[in-house]
């Protein structure tokens, strides 16, 4: 099997598979337990905190421990959204946001906060100046990804975070695909509010992290005990968050990693292009892991299939909403003149495992099944 | 060989697939989602998520890969759609034969193609004969209890020439026994009987919360009498006697429904029997026969092909049975055997 599906999770090196079975065996008491044994399992989640944090640099202290990737957008969203009182204007956000965010967006609006859109046709970002444009004194919030999950587009979060600062108003920013592609300092940053998730940058899925501004005001979203300053109660699996922090140790491997990533996802891309393909969101600047292609004459979710057949996994549109069969919403947003890309398109990304040969065998197999049908 | 296998997530497509595998074929399996179920999700359905999950059992339990794959769409468009228009119209549709023909054998021809599966394979109770000359023949299963070739009148010779039907020389009662043999998962799993696509049967309150409407008129006697009044022709079906609220008297059945006045009229059990029909839409399963001839026709699932004269026409046939028959149902497919052999079929008009 060849994997070109690190947007959607990936593979555990032996480090992290190491730290966590280390956690397993030492660590599984819950770490709010004053014991003994308790303070093992407490002094592995705090290490994993400065770990993740190191990462980021941020200080552990403004470092929220969360499950999914999913849920630390919806503690972001909702809670700054939420914390606010009386909800008073309108949310700011983009057309091609992960549904995480597209969700919690819609559920503020219901509950009073509206929201407007900043488009990203063709992948190339709105500008800082069309972002000041477009807030006004009624923005409560804005809430912007830094990498596309499903075309790699980067978007210059850094200037949007300085043009909110100027106007006080709060800027949540989804890292979950930019941390470990791209150089990533909180406090260079600016947000108020940044996600970064363990299942993209080689640890385990299931946490991920909520880095916030000092003394930012979260309305929680699950209620119960004290974890986490009560922004995220519940006890956690320490173990998995051993394997986060072992991942956010070693990102600057996966960092230096991109050139070469770069270079082989370039070659998938002429070989898709000799073969009829259009790049999705190829006009802007994306992240060096991923090529989102569509094919003239073929459905995405079925491509994906005959792909697999051959043994090259790849994903339709973004992992958490394929086999619903619904068109990419995203790449709806992107090329609003050419929906048939949102149906034909395939997903493929690299990462540190992906070898040359693997990369030329896909294109092979690429040309094996595409071949199978007349161009169209 | 590499071979397409249809899994619906019932019995028979799991057992075809597990001796399909057990004679050496590489298999690729596919489920499609036709429809949503709303609100009770009743098991048996070929379209409740327990199905698509029974069917993904069942091909992780033999171990070959399975996809889901979205056709709601086309399944509004050629079947459903269609299906409300033929009842309002005063027809009985026969939306397993739209639905075969038109969604599930096109497709999986055209996925086939594009996965790179020489054959096709389902558990349609249906044999395939091939001659020395290549020529492809649609034969009757040999369960006659559950004969399925009914469905597939219309599939074109090239395409059969690509299928296989594993259950087709095979009882119910052996496929269930191939099920345990093979450990296939959910082998007592229960037939589905209803309509994939109206779980609960009332047809007539399918067609009026989809289209938004309801209707009253006249059940009517063959002289013109009004004898009663009906909440519906769509709830009414040829041969029909249940529903007709006339009280007392002799047994009724609907002889007709009437769209242009809305009417359903009823008359005496001896008034259903025919001895033709018409038949529109034809398709034919070798090369159009320009003769008469003599052959069985089954006027619907449930019927026993019955001794007749086919007169080809354009487009369709004429059909003049040895007996009458009863209850011919406008809307139904009417198939047209040569013994065991598939010969063709069309729509009656």
């Amino acid at each position: 099997m060849i994997y070109l599906d690190h947007h959607a999770a990936t593979p555990l090196s032996a480090p992290v598979l190491e730290a966590m079975a280390h956690a397993h065996v030492h660590a599984w008491a819950n770490p709010e337990s004053v014991h003994g044994q308790g303070r093992l399992a407490r002094s592995a989640r705090e290490n994993a905190r400065g770990q993740v944090a190191r990462a980021i640099g941020a200080k552990p202290v403004d470092v929220v421990l969360a499950g999914t990737g999913t849920e630390a957008l919806n503690l972001a969203i909702l809670g700054l959204g939420r914390a606010r009182g009386k909800p008073a204007g309108y949310l700011l956000t983009t057309r091609i946001e992960h549904p995480a965010v597209t969700a919690s967006v819609a559920q503020l609006a219901r509950e009073g906060l509206p929201t407007r859109w900043l488009e990203v046709h063709e992948g190339v970002a709105f500008s800082p100046e069309q972002l000041r444009e477009a807030l006004t004194a009624e923005t409560a919030l804005v809430a912007i990804q830094w990498v596309n999950h499903e075309t790699g587009t980067i978007l210059p979060v850094a200037a949007y975070a300085e043009v909110c600062r100027e106007l006080a108003v709060p800027l949540v920013v989804d890292a979950s695909q930019a941390f470990g592609k791209l150089p990533l300092d909180v406090v260079a940053l600016g947000a108020s509010a940044v996600v970064v998730a363990s299942a993209k940058v080689g640890g385990p899925s299931g946490v991920s992290a909520l880095w916030h501004e000092r003394c930012t005001e979260l309305a929680p979203v699950m209620h119960g005990g004290a974890q986490e300053r009560g922004f995220r109660p519940g006890t956690p699996d320490v173990p998995t968050l051993a394997g986060f922090g072992a991942a956010a140790a070693r990102l600057g491997d996966r960092l230096a990693d991109m050139p070469r990533l770069s270079e082989l996802r370039d070659r998938i891309e002429q070989a898709a292009c000799a073969l009829g393909a259009r790049v999705n969101g190829g006009a802007g600047e994306r992240v060096a892991t991923v090529s989102n292609l569509s094919f003239p004459g073929w459905r995405g979710d079925v491509l994906v299939a005959a792909l697999d057949v051959e043994g090259l996994c790849v994903s339709a549109g973004a992992a958490c909403s394929s086999g619903l069969g619904a068109p990419s919403p995203v790449l709806l947003a992107m090329h609003p003149a050419e929906p048939w890309r949102a149906e034909s398109a395939i997903r493929v990304s690299l990462g540190p495992e992906t070898s040359q040969d693997e990369v030329a065998t896909a294109i092979q197999l690429l040309r094996k099944v595409v071949g199978r049908v007349a161009r169209t | 060989m590499r071979v397409l296998i249809a899994l619906s997530g019932g019995v028979d497509s799991s057992v075809a697939a597990a001796l399909l595998a057990e004679q050496g074929h590489d298999l690729v399996g596919v489920t499609f989602h036709l429809w949503d179920a709303q609100g009770d999700n009743k098991v048996g359905r070929c379209c409740a998520p327990e199905d698509r999950d029974d069917a993904r059992r069942s091909a992780d339990h033999v171990g070959f890969p399975h996809y889901v794959i979205d056709e709601r769409q086309a399944f509004r468009d050629a079947v459903v759609e269609p299906f409300l228009d033929t009842y309002l119209a005063g027809s009985t549709p026969a939306p397993c034969v739209a639905c075969n023909q038109h969604v599930k054998v096109t497709r999986l021809v055209e996925l086939a193609d594009r996965f790179g599966c020489e054959r096709i394979a389902t558990g349609h109770y249906a044999r395939i004969e091939r001659d020395d000359d290549g020529t492809v023949r649609l034969l009757r299963g040999v369960d006659r209890g559950k004969d399925q070739s009914y469905f597939l009148y219309g599939v074109a010779p090239e395409v059969l020439a690509r299928m296989m039907f594993p259950l087709g020389d095979m009882t119910k009662q052996e496929t269930r026994v191939h099920g345990e043999r093979l450990n296939v998962p959910n082998a007592n799993k229960p037939d589905s009987q209803e309509l994939c696509f109206v779980p609960d049967g009332d047809i007539g309150g399918f067609v009026e919360r989809e289209r938004k409407l309801s209707q009253s008129g006249a059940i009517r006697d063959s002289d013109g009498s009004v004898l009663g009044e009906h909440k519906g022709i769509y709830r009414y079906t040829v041969g029909q006697r249940r529903g007709l609220k006339l009280g007392g008297g002799p047994a009724r059945y609907v002889l007709r429904v009437v769209q242009e006045d809305k009417s359903v009229v009823v008359g005496d059990e001896t008034a259903l029997f025919a001895d033709k029909l018409e038949a529109h839409s034809a398709a034919w399963c070798s090369a159009l026969p320009s003769e008469p001839f003599d052959a069985q026709v089954r006027v619907r699932y449930r019927a026993t092909p019955a001794a007749a004269r086919v007169f080809p026409a354009r487009d369709g046939f004429r059909v003049e049975f040895t007996a009458p028959q009863r209850a011919i149902t406008p809307g139904q497919a009417a198939v047209v055997y040569r013994g065991e052999e598939v010969v063709g079929g069309g729509i009656i008009a």
